[in-house]
């Protein structure tokens, strides 16, 4: 396991507007080698244009995003003008100091008006979005879900809104069993840190969460979340393999949305993931399953008796499978469920460690 | 300051003070009457609510008699200082006058808004009528001149919901009204609005007729009693699943429609950034109209109220704004009409507000 050395990032200003309930100060944990890039909105408005060229430029950006028509959408299920226009929106919220400038009535062209990355920047970022299909996510730094604020970057996993139920499916289960909230849990895969911070915070002050990844970009990108929310004493965030950082912990809960996709899939996803997002957070091996059967291999024999887990899916056969070989053949578990996200497609599946 | 300024100030002092005080003396006795009755408190309920007006009403009543003997003394030392040729003490009790006049316009407008929800936010849904483009975008001038309306009052706005018409405008929105006393004054523009002119989507310039709904609906705080929402009686989907979804689709479009199985009720919600909050505000939007089902409910079940559920939260039409043949905006209830269309539609609503309120407060006093 790489032990992560402590430097101080050049992350010093924050903007607590968006921080809400989170206060913070500077963060201080990155492992040398992983850059980590300051999400738009909590950059400095240090840059000043006029009203009149950020009004062009949002003319500019707005019609280059309604000539996409239904094009992407059509080619591989990507976002049509409308979502482009409304991630416009957001893009503006998060660029510009005072974002009403834009919209308000002002016939005073020559105001100045503060944002957080140069005119260019603008500008090559919108590019981006449309010609390159760089998901917006990366494009601000960050992704809403939930009630977080989560910071992501390139080789980060954008965290999915079907994943934030499991946060739910988490806060039921410690609902009907109130000792669920002790001991330690362990969130495989953590990309972002979404499942641990969000488990955490179920979990309260007396809760642990250890979170894991293979990928020294995730494990440093949640580091720096985990810290925004200030949860350091909840969670750990460890580099390694699936159950290998875990060694013989016993686990109260085992959250996880482990790379599920068949190999074959990938390359015919949407451009926005097959050619932005890392392989090894969605690449399952053959049938997809390859990850998740090891995790359910091994919250056999890492789960306390009367542990929790929750897993995500690709949808409905690999849910089934996987109640099945749960329930059948593996034994050693009792109230194998599957959950349907909001899309009414199979794609949870929980359960308990038999006593 | 001349004479009939003087008696001006007067006049209309005790004017409002005596609307008012007729008013407070008329409920104070039927709320007596009531209090007396020896099986009141068969329903503690009821009961609890008679007095609790009572005693507010009777708190009411001693600041009124206050008022009146401040009054007066500042009349008596204005006729002083009229016989004695004191300029200084003249223009002192004057000014007192006039202050006690500004409280009592205060006063008066919390009168209009003395309604037991009154003091909550709200929010405004605006539906178009049947006739497409048209009525579409009827719909979003209607929605633009509440928002303006809304934000000119100093309120928080935010849009919680939106269906774009197919061509131009919106087919229905909701916005959430964040402010003291915004369902007070909004509840003054439920019902129908109906816009008269040259159409700008008709080629031939011919003259149309479309029409907006209107409803409003309180928010209510946490002093309030909710209807208690089952998990399980909820439905949530997704008003667009594109796809395999999960780690397939990076998307930001995450909008759910939540439905009340039970009443059939729906609410939902997509311009927030996550899914999560996406739901929790179809959750408010649909708690609030749950709220008002079961309002209407009461209301019908303690005053045989004959208006149905429709009726209340959509209305009959209200006010009609009229860019030709001639230019006017009249309220139908109210008979109040204004010969400026653009400044209503640019939010300037108070004074058919203020209008129907003080209206609907004499109508209640006949009752
Ligand atoms: C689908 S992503 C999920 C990320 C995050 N939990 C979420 O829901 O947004 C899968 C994650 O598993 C990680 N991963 C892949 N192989 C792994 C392994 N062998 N051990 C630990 N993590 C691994 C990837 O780096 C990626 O972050």
């Amino acid at each position: 396991m790489l032990k992560l050395s402590i430097t101080r990032a050049s992350l010093s200003v924050f903007q607590t507007r968006r921080l809400r309930h989170i206060h913070c100060s500077t963060i201080s944990c990155a492992p040398t080698q992983v850059k980590l890039q300051t999400p738009l909105f909590l950059r400095p408005p240090d840059h000043k244009v006029t009203l009149a060229d950020l009004k062009k430029w949002h003319l500019w950006a707005k019609n280059i995003s309604s000539l996409v028509g239904s094009r992407f959408l059509d080619i591989d299920n990507g976002p049509d003008s409308t979502l482009l226009h409304r991630e416009l929106d957001w893009f503006i919220e998060d660029a510009i100091e005072q974002p009403k400038s834009l919209t308000e009535d002002n016939y005073n062209m020559s105001l100045e008006v503060s944002i957080r990355a140069s005119l260019d920047d603008l500008y090559r970022l919108w590019n981006q979005r449309i010609e390159e299909r760089r998901p917006f996510q990366y494009i601000v730094g960050c992704e809403h879900w939930r009630d977080l604020v989560l910071c992501v970057q390139e080789g980060v996993l954008i965290p999915r809104l079907e994943t934030e139920l499991i946060v739910d499916l988490v806060e039921n289960a410690t609902k009907r069993n109130a000792e669920l909230k002790e001991g330690v849990w362990a969130d495989l895969g953590t990309g972002s840190g979404a499942l641990a911070i969000g488990v955490g915070m179920i979990l309260g002050p007396s809760g642990r969460v250890i979170a894991v990844d293979l990928s020294p970009t995730a494990v440093a990108v949640a580091s720096y979340n985990v810290q925004r929310y200030l949860l350091q004493d909840t969670i750990t965030v460890k580099q390694g393999s699936w159950f290998e950082p875990l060694k013989d912990c016993q686990l109260t809960g085992i959250v996880s949305n482990p790379p599920y996709i068949p190999s074959s899939h990938i390359s015919g996803l949407q451009a926005e993931v097959a050619q932005h997002e890392p392989r090894v957070a969605l690449d399952g091996g053959a049938d997809g399953l390859d990850d998740l059967l090891h995790i359910c291999n091994g919250a056999a024999s890492l789960l306390k008796p009367g542990g929790f887990f929750a897993f995500e899916t690709n949808g409905e056969e690999q849910s089934q499978f996987l109640a099945n070989y749960l329930t059948n053949e593996a034994k050693c578990f009792y109230g194998v469920e599957m959950t349907s996200d909001f899309a009414g497609i199979r794609r949870f599946v929980t359960g308990y460690k038999k006593e | 300051m001349g004479c009939s300024a003087v008696r001006d100030v007067i006049f209309v002092t005790f004017y409002f003070c005596w609307v008012q005080w007729e008013r407070l003396l008329s409920r104070v006795e039927v709320l007596s009457l009531e209090l007396n009755k020896p099986d009141l408190w068969d329903d503690p309920v009821r009961a609890g609510k008679i007095s609790r007006e009572h005693g507010s009403l009777m708190g009411r009543m001693k600041e009124v008699k206050a008022f009146e003997r401040e009054l007066l003394e500042h009349i008596d030392m204005l006729k002083l200082a009229q016989e004695e040729n004191d300029q200084e003490l003249e223009t002192d009790s004057l000014m007192a006058l006039l202050r006690m006049r500004r409280i009592v316009k205060e006063k008066e407008l919390e009168a209009l808004l003395s309604g037991e929800h009154d003091p909550c936010s709200c929010f405004i849904e605006v539906q178009a009528g049947a006739g497409g483009t048209e009525s579409n975008d009827w719909a979003s001038i209607v929605m633009l001149m509440y928002k303006s309306w809304a934000q000119r009052r100093g309120y928080g706005v935010t849009v919680v919901d939106e269906m774009p018409g197919e061509v131009a405008g919106i087919k229905r929105a909701t916005i959430k009204v964040d402010g003291e006393y915004a369902f007070g004054y909004a509840k003054a523009e439920v019902g129908v609005h109906r816009l008269v002119r040259i159409s700008p989507f008709d080629s031939g310039k011919r003259r149309h007729t479309s029409f907006a709904a209107v409803a409003v609906i309180p928010i209510l705080g946490e002093g309030f009693s909710h209807v208690q929402i089952n998990e399980s009686d909820l439905k949530i989907e997704r008003t667009r699943a594109g796809g395999a979804g999960g780690q397939h689709v990076n998307t930001t479009e995450s909008a759910v429609r939540i439905t009340h199985i039970p009443t059939g009720i729906t609410a939902q919600c997509q311009n927030e950034r996550s899914q999560h909050q996406n739901k929790s505000s179809a959750m408010a939007v649909l708690q609030s109209r749950l709220d008002q089902l079961e309002m209407t409910r009461l209301a019908q079940m303690n005053a045989q109220h004959t208006q149905s559920l429709t009726d209340i939260s959509w209305g009959t039409q209200i006010r009609s704004y009229v860019l030709h043949p001639y230019r006017m905006v009249k309220d139908l209830r109210t008979n109040y009409e204004v010969s400026d269309p653009d400044s209503v539609l640019e939010g300037d609503l108070d004074d058919f507000i203020l209008s129907y309120l003080s209206a609907s407060l004499d109508k209640d006093e006949e009752n």
